[in-house]
């Protein structure tokens, strides 16, 4: 790369500016921004003292980001219909594989090409809008975007008549006639005033300059018919112009070339010898066009140096002098008439499209790739070009002998360019369609890509979720509903929290709420979000801590309502499950100490003596093994802590839990052992 | 079906889509709402014949706009001309059209107090919906609250209820005073709208799912224009459920439809017995109740909807829009022509629907 063509942008930092001027920056992950800051280099003998200029100056981070032509509204839509006849394209190659017409192949890209014209016809008519016109840099915006998609059209339409389209005889020079009259459309409609004014027209100052053109740009009904209108029409010089132009052979489809060839000769040489013996010398200036008409280098040379690039008259040129001029010849003659444009031209700078244009001509498409990597569109025109070329398959030889991994580069087109909409900040659904194409990079790319968007609304997340899931990426889905979960956990949303989290299906995850939740209870005797737990249903099955929750939730709202028989059995279930958390164990045994000393005797024998089993097997130990942590760590905060929001002291509900199982136990066993009154 | 669709890309991602309310006539105007993008517009358009007459009749040609702050998540007419819009910073507006002979404007006249926000930060939480009932609007958000408003006062919420511990997707009215809001988890839930929040009668079902270990949100709810007991319910799995609300033990019946969540469901107005469905991959269904299939004995009133698994037989399916790619996220019919709005920011126009 060139160093003179590097944009510079100045930063202006002041700290930067009084520590030698030098900036450090780092690439922001998950986006296109580089941050920027003050830096001063520092060597291992440099001293460890602070530096002259601390607490002069704020330390400023700046960020820098590539700006994007397709903020622009219009532009946007060029990227979205692209996005669907991108897919169009896609699918069209896996669903027929092996049948492929040419054809279709065409219609794909006149398909791109009419969406850049149509957006190309929608940004001049906003250019010309009251508002923009005020708007310096806007207008310039507009006229940036239209130079950059007008060349890309021209270029792309060059592109599919020399290499897309099946010629009949391989015949182009109609089709590159059709491609300046699309390009050059001035000389078009100042045609058509001169044929609106009819007789009038032959005084009016550009009349000849026009028919010129014309004649250059091939366009020879029209010239006829303007001549046609000519006050001077009757005279003799007119009316053999009027027979030279209308017996010129214009080639056919079906017509025999050989045939053709013969005629056209014919026709040449019978407009030489009436050249020659001065049939028009009583009228200079239809003589010139006729000169023209002849080919004479003569004519053509000073005619050229009006003309706007270098080939804009070729196809022209080539249809009065090489009118079969084929696809393997035109090499030659752009290479011939290039030469005579820059004698005619010396000081003449080609741009970076007549330079595009003559490799195409050229037959020089990796250099014409390479170029139109150039152009100021983000990649948009190579990667959709490449990868058409790609599919319809038509330059694969060439690109073997060339030593171009096609298949390589498309991809790698494809993956930057869905790359760079995945980053830019809201293309992301158009960019993942691209990234799908790129087989298992593609789909890294996507995995890596797809959790940085940033979340601002849940059904934008449900969005991204989908795309994830419709991919099988079950780790993206797993962390968005993760973040989302932590970010509901932080606002003491908790239901919302668990939701996410049951989401995640990620157990770790679902364990902690539901433990804080169970811990918040026995805290404080409140049941947070009870109206999510009511609704897990199936998806308790996640996590055992969630099961428990769901369940003793289920025992609490029995006892609430006073169902005691109920919750007496679920609660002797829970006792026996194993899936009861150490911290918990406390207010298990606490919910019991009612439903032991109630008045009816609720539990049966049988349990009570479950429950003193509990009682002493697992939170006795529990407590003692707690004792000896907290003796052998008494500095440390992080012990179990047993806490229950109904008594002070665990120890002391060992006492009265005995107690009341001893009684219970009592009276369950009176009951069941005395046999019904009969 | 002879139906003739049309896109028009219009650069931005849709969230929402109406019609203007006409009477007697064909609607020629609509509004869209955006988001995600930088910046979000509800936008009025109009119905031009098309100066290029190929096979598309009608360009629509943006004659006004109104910029919304934070995306617009809900759009509905309260009158023929007063448009309620809720947007993602949990505000609710209400915007003002006016017809012209040239051009129509729309305009910003009312917009509310922060709605919706998140208690413990303090900051706004995104309203996800908002249903209309004659001058009364109710939006829900992710915070999980619904508030009932009037279109003459925006600045006083009538009624605040807690209604749900996670974020609310979707409300509807079913009459003047009762409404219905659904959750992430699927759980529906019945609102009185004259009771505060502590004494509400606690009426919740929950949508059916055919996984039920997974997630079912429910993201659209629709009821019938004549029978307002019927709820029909579009979820994330794809599946429909109707419900009638006389009887809430169990689902009335249950459809699998599309294979990716349902973005909006609802009745044809004048017709309702075609129903449409959009969805997330990009489709549009029609479906359609088989008036030949009804047996003249069993007219007892019942709705096909509510026929169970019979349902299946009495209703016909069609594909109105398929292949987009892109969420459709929004639809509106008129008469005979759909409108969609969708991610691909386009909006497509279906004419001859019916």
């Amino acid at each position: 790369m060139n160093d003179d063509t590097l944009p510079t942008f100045a930063l202006g930092d002041a700290l930067a500016t009084r520590c030698g001027n030098t900036l450090t920056a780092s690439f922001v992950p998950g986006g296109s921004k580089i941050a920027l800051s003050a830096y001063r280099p520092l060597k291992w003998s440099s001293r460890d003292a602070p530096s002259d200029s601390a607490g002069q100056d704020m330390v400023l981070i700046h960020m820098a980001q590539e700006s994007s032509l397709y903020t622009e509204p219009l532009l946007r839509s060029l990227l979205s219909e692209t996005n669907a006849t991108f897919q169009t394209l896609q699918t069209m190659c896996q669903v027929q594989h092996g049948t492929k017409k040419g054809s279709e192949y065409i219609k794909i890209s006149r398909t791109y090409r009419s969406i850049v014209r149509c957006c190309l016809e929608k940004l001049e008519h906003a250019k010309k809008m009251p508002e923009v016109q005020e708007d310096e840099t806007k207008e310039q915006q507009y006229a940036d975007a239209i130079m950059t998609f007008y060349a890309i059209e021209c270029l792309w339409y060059l592109f599919e008549i020399l290499y897309m389209q099946q010629h009949h005889n391989q015949l182009i020079v109609p089709q590159l006639l059709e491609w300046t009259r699309f390009h050059y459309p001035h000389t078009e409609d100042r045609a058509t005033d001169l044929l609106l004014m009819a007789e009038e027209a032959s005084e009016v100052d550009n009349y000849w300059d026009t028919l010129k053109t014309l004649v250059m740009l091939g366009h020879l009904d029209v010239t006829r018919a303007i001549l046609s209108q000519h006050r001077k029409a009757n005279q003799a010089a007119y009316q053999s112009a009027e027979t030279v132009l209308k017996t010129m052979p214009i080639y056919q489809d079906g017509y025999a070339l050989q045939k053709f060839c013969s005629q056209w000769e014919y026709w040449h040489n019978d407009l030489d010898r009436k050249l020659v013996s001065q049939v028009f010398a009583a009228e200079p200036e239809l003589e010139v066009l006729m000169q023209l008409l002849k080919g004479s280098n003569e004519h053509w040379d000073e005619e050229l140096l009006k003309s706007q690039d270098w080939y804009e008259f070729l196809p022209g040129y080539l249809l009065y002098t090489r009118p079969t001029c084929k696809p393997f010849e035109l090499r030659i003659a752009v290479t011939n008439w290039h030469n005579r444009w820059s004698q005619l031209r010396p000081d003449w700078q080609m741009t970076q499209m007549s330079r595009m244009v003559r490799q195409l001509m050229d037959h020089d498409v990796k250099l014409f790739i390479y170029e139109a990597q150039k152009l100021n569109d983000s990649h948009w025109f190579a990667t959709h070009l490449i990868d058409l070329i790609y599919h319809s398959g038509q330059l694969k030889t060439h690109f073997d002998q060339q030593n171009l991994d096609l298949p390589a580069l498309r991809h790698a087109m494809i993956f930057e360019f869905g790359s760079y909409l995945m980053t830019t900040h809201n293309l992301w659904q158009l960019g993942i369609d691209y990234l799908d194409h790129c087989g298992q990079e593609g789909i890294a790319a996507i995995e890596l890509l797809l959790p940085r968007i940033p979340l601002k609304t849940e059904r934008q997340a449900f969005k991204i979720l989908a795309l994830a899931k419709r991919r099988g990426l079950v780790n993206v889905e797993q962390d968005i509903c993760k973040v989302l979960s932590r970010r509901a956990y932080n606002d003491q949303r908790f239901g919302s929290a668990l939701e996410w989290a049951i989401r995640s299906k990620d157990v770790l995850a679902v364990t902690a709420i539901a433990d804080f939740i169970l811990k918040h209870y026995s805290k404080t005797g409140i049941m947070l979000c009870q109206d999510v737990i009511t609704s897990i249903g199936g998806r308790m099955f996640l996590s055992p801590r969630l099961v428990f929750l769901s369940k003793y939730y289920e025992f609490y709202e029995f006892y609430r309502q006073r169902d005691f028989l109920s919750g007496a059995e679920l609660l002797i279930n829970l006792l026996a499950s194993r899936i009861t958390p150490d911290y918990f164990w406390p207010s298990l045994l606490i919910d019991a100490l009612p439903l032991l000393e109630s008045e009816d005797p609720k539990i049966f024998s049988k349990e009570t003596i479950a429950i003193l089993q509990h009682l002493e097997m697992e939170l006795v130990p529990l407590i003692e093994r707690n004792k000896l942590n907290t003796a052998k760590f008494s500095n440390q905060t992080s012990k179990t802590i047993f806490k229950d929001y109904r008594v002070e002291n665990i120890e002391e509900i060992l006492d009265l839990m005995r107690l009341a199982c001893a009684r219970n136990l009592a009276r369950a066993m009176i009951i069941e052992n005395t046999a019904p009154a009969s | 079906m002879a139906t003739k669709v049309a896109a028009h890309y219009i650069s931005e991602k849709i969230s929402k889509v109406r019609w203007l309310p006409e009477k007697l006539q064909q609607s020629e105007r609509f509004v869209t709402g955006s988001w995600d993008m930088n910046n979000n517009f509800v936008r009025l358009w109009r119905l031009q014949s098309n100066p290029y007459a190929q096979n598309v009749d009608h360009t629509p040609r943006c004659n006004d706009k109104v910029s919304i702050e934070g995306d617009v998540t809900g759009l509905e007419f309260v009158t023929d001309d007063i448009l309620a819009v809720s947007s993602a910073d949990g505000h609710l507006s209400l915007l003002n059209v006016q017809r012209a002979v040239e051009e129509d404007q729309i305009q910003r006249t009312a917009r509310s107090e922060r709605l919706h926000e998140f208690k413990c930060s303090g900051t706004s939480a995104p309203c996800t919906a908002v249903a209309v009932y004659g001058t009364d609007i109710a939006t829900v958000g992710e915070d999980g609250c619904v508030n009932v408003l009037s279109a003459n006062n925006l600045k006083q919420v009538k009624r605040s209820i807690e209604a749900d511990s996670m974020s609310l997707l979707a409300v509807n009215f079913v009459s003047q005073q009762q409404l219905v809001t659904a959750n992430r988890m699927g759980v529906i839930r019945m609102f009185d709208t004259r009771i505060a929040s502590e004494t509400q009668p606690k009426i919740a079902f929950m949508v059916a799912c055919q996984d039920a270990k997974s997630c079912n949100f429910v993201s659209c709810m629709a009821t019938h224009p004549m029978q307002q007991h019927i709820l029909i319910c579009g979820s994330e799995e794809g599946s429909i459920t109707v419900w009638d609300l006389r009887n809430l033990e169990y689902p009335a019946s249950y459809l699998s439809a599309h294979n990716s969540p349902i973005t909006d469901i609802g009745f044809h107005n004048q017709d309702p017995s075609k129903l449409f469905s959009s969805a997330e991959s990009g489709e549009v269904w029609m479906w359609s109740e088989n008036k030949t299939h009804i047996d003249p004995n069993q007219q007892d009133g019942k709705s096909a909807w509510l026929s169970g698994d019979r349902v299946r037989a009495l209703v016909n399916v069609d594909g109105v829009l398929s292949n987009i790619r892109k969420p459709i996220n929004s639809f509106d019919v008129h008469g005979t022509r759909l409108l969609c709005g969708s991610d691909s920011e386009a909006v497509y126009i279906v004419d001859d629907i019916l």
